[in-house]
């Protein structure tokens, strides 16, 4: 019997082409739609995560802060080689790890300046550098030298300033003084999303002397995992492995630690070391407000389209039923019960949904894999947005199962009240039903 | 022999609004097992009414319709459905086939919905009553690959296929040529003749009517009696 009401219902879909053909190609868009919207907002993430983790945070960062008062606070891990030791013992994901001085500071050129967050590299040890940085001018190997500061565009063109420009640096420390540096310019990298306007490179020792640290002591160990998505657990195994072992641990706190330098730690009542662990997505939260936006976006747009292919889906059944009143009339008259019709109308629509959805589906993921083979440019107004230079859609085959299903079930679920009021037709009014 | 049906009193009124229109007024009837009985009446008469009274499509505004041993009045919907499925055929007017499905898949469709025989057992019921009302080739065609006659008769397998006590037929003739429509009374004849399936059915042709073997009249909602037939042959 099944295989005959399948065959009833492909037939009736087949039936009205025309119709179905509408429908089906307005869920199937819809569909398709959705799907390539959290392409891109997955490829925003890939681009987020790709270039964050290079140049402001590793997927796991163990770092932390010095009070010398209670109202002074330097992003210092102290005798960090033991921390590091400790961190290992705890992670066995680990795959790499960068050792990075972190700091703050004004940049004044001839002309103009401006305020960068500072991180000092060991070039040499930083491989991943040089795949997500594409330099506009200058070298990075040149940032091994003593005295040396790699830019943005942006920033460059902001102090204009070029390479083999000279700048000065002047820091706050943590005895309250400001010390200066003259670094000179080596390389300009084009600039990656939100995160280059403000962030920039130098040489490790340069920034190290600015700050006058000690030797033993760094800014953040960078953890680079197998997995990035174990990065909440393995923070969290080492918030407590790090507290069982002796030291001081901040609790979880998803805000970049430059906003903590500023805003939290100042006014915090202690003194000396406190260890912080973060994950790259607590670095990037300040950027968390683009994903909201187009989660946002995505969810109004998903509930306009839903109503609209509600009302679709209840306008075209209506009509459909309408059609096939007399069909309804003689089949219930023959013996079939209220609820076998329902069951054949809600298949007809159910199908519809399916081969509709996963078409849309298809779709999206073929148009995904163009634009994504087309590598098209992403206006560099938009790149700070999207957070890529070209536009890639990265599409979770889950989340477009997801969408496919969820818009057949809806698809379904709105047929079946002119289904069950075409299942109450009595069988006398059917049958002598003109059309 | 036994009574099939037992229609008692039935009156049957429809309202339009405020008006009340009276379809049957007291009508009384038994038809016994076998029988091959045409309604006759003027148009407007009550005939279609009758018939879907006595086809548990319809209920009576008062009197009871008693239909293989059931007292319909007492039935729910769901239960006056299964009645129809097992105990009554269809004929209608103007065919009333499922476009989508083929020939054979029309004929088969009331025994899927009784699910009491295997795949085999439908196939071979089906195929000999197709071969039995001439359409042993038309098994794989479309019913709008049919001819009007044609299409009754695959209407007269359906709705003899799940072996109905009862097979009621509202003017089967009316869409169809009087020679087509005779030769579809024909079939009906020889069905009822071969197994004993009772047959009831309405007309307006006085051409069709001679060869029911039994007439029941009809008028403005009232029976008027009952005349046997005398037939050539
Ligand atoms: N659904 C309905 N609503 C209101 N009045 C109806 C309805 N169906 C039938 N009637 C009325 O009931 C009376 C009997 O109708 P019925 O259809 O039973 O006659 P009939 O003998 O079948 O006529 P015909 O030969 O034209 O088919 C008529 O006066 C008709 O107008
Ligand atoms: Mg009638």
């Amino acid at each position: 019997m099944i295989l005959v009401d399948l065959q009833i219902a492909t037939r009736n879909l087949l039936q009205h082409t025309r119709r179905n053909l509408f429908l089906g190609g307005a869920l199937a868009a819809t569909t398709g739609l959705l799907i390539l919207l959290s392409g891109l907002s997955g490829g925003m993430k890939e681009g987020l995560l790709q270039s964050a983790t290079v140049l402001a945070s590793g997927h796991v960062n163990v770092g932390g802060f010095y009070k010398v008062t209670s109202s002074t606070a330097a992003p210092l891990v102290t005798d960090y080689e033991k921390v590091l030791a400790e961190t290992k013992k705890h992670v066995p994901e680990l795959q790499d790890y960068t050792v990075r001085v972190r700091g703050y500071a004004k940049a004044v050129s001839e002309r103009s300046s401006t305020d960068l967050v500072l991180a000092g590299v060991e070039v040499a040890r930083e491989k991943k550098m040089r795949d997500v940085l594409q330099l506009t001018a200058g070298k990075l190997e040149d940032l091994g030298k003593p005295g040396t500061l790699l830019l943005f565009e942006e920033q460059a063109k902001r102090l204009e300033v070029g390479v083999g420009d000279v700048i000065t640096l002047s820091a706050p420390t943590t005895r309250g003084q400001s010390n200066t540096a003259d670094v000179r310019v080596v390389a300009v990298a084009r600039s990656i999303g939100l995160m280059s306007s403000f962030s920039a490179f130098m040489h490790d020792g340069t920034l190290r002397k600015l700050y006058n640290l000690r030797e033993g002591n760094t800014g953040v160990i960078q953890l680079y995992l197998r997995d990035h998505r174990q990065a909440p657990l393995v923070a969290a195994r080492l918030r407590d492995a790090l507290a069982a072992a002796g030291w001081r641990v901040m609790d979880s706190n998803p805000q970049p630690y430059w906003m903590k330098l500023f805003q939290t730690i100042p006014s915090e009542d202690w003194t000396g070391q406190k260890l912080d662990m973060t994950t790259w997505e607590d670095e990037m939260s300040f950027l968390s407000w683009i994903f909201t936006a187009v989660s946002v976006l995505t969810g109004i747009l998903t509930i306009v389209l839903m109503v609209i292919v509600i009302i679709g889906i209840l306008n075209t059944l209506a009509i459909a039923i309408r059609e096939r009143t007399r069909e309804i009339g003689t089949l219930r008259a023959i013996g079939m019960q209220r609820s076998k019709v329902r069951w054949l109308l809600l298949l007809e629509a159910g199908l519809l949904g399916v081969a509709a959805t996963g078409a849309g589906a298809l779709l999206a993921g073929l148009l995904a894999r163009l634009l994504n083979g087309a590598h098209i440019e992403i206006p560099p107004a938009m790149q700070m947005f999207l957070m890529q230079q070209n536009l890639r859609l990265v599409i979770e085959p889950g989340r477009a199962v997801a969408y496919a299903a969820l818009l057949a079930l809806v698809t379904t679920v709105a047929s079946l009240l002119p289904a069950t009021l075409a299942a109450r037709l009595k069988p006398v009014t059917a049958m002598h039903h003109i059309g | 022999m036994s009574a099939i049906v037992s229609v008692t009193n039935v009156s049957k009124i429809y309202k339009l609004g405020k008006t009340e229109v009276p379809a049957l007024r007291g009508v009384s009837l038994e038809i016994d097992q076998g029988e091959f009985l045409s309604v006759a009446g003027p148009s407007g008469s009550g005939k279609t009414t009758l018939l879907n009274l006595v086809g548990c499509v319809d209920t009576p505004t008062s009197g009871s319709v008693v239909v293989d041993g059931k007292d319909t009045t007492a039935l729910s919907e769901r239960a006056l459905t299964s009645l129809r499925l097992d105990s009554i055929g269809f004929i209608f007017q103007s065919f009333n086939l499922v476009a989508v499905l083929s020939v054979f898949q029309n004929v088969e469709f009331p025994l899927l919905l009784q699910g009491r025989l295997g795949k085999k057992e439908r196939a071979d019921r089906v195929n000999g009553l197709l071969e039995a009302v001439g359409l042993g080739d038309h098994a794989r065609h479309r019913p709008s690959e049919l001819s009007g006659g044609q299409r009754q008769r695959v209407a007269v397998a359906r709705a003899l296929v799940g072996r109905p006590k009862l097979v009621l037929a509202d003017e089967p003739t009316a869409n169809l040529d009087s020679q087509t429509g005779a030769n579809i009374i024909d079939l009906m004849r020889d069905m009822n003749r071969k197994d004993g399936t009772t047959f009831l059915f309405s007309t307006h042709d006085q051409k069709v009517l001679s060869h029911a073997n039994a007439v029941i009249r009809i008028a403005d909602g009232q029976l008027l009696g009952r005349e046997t037939v005398a037939r050539a042959g």
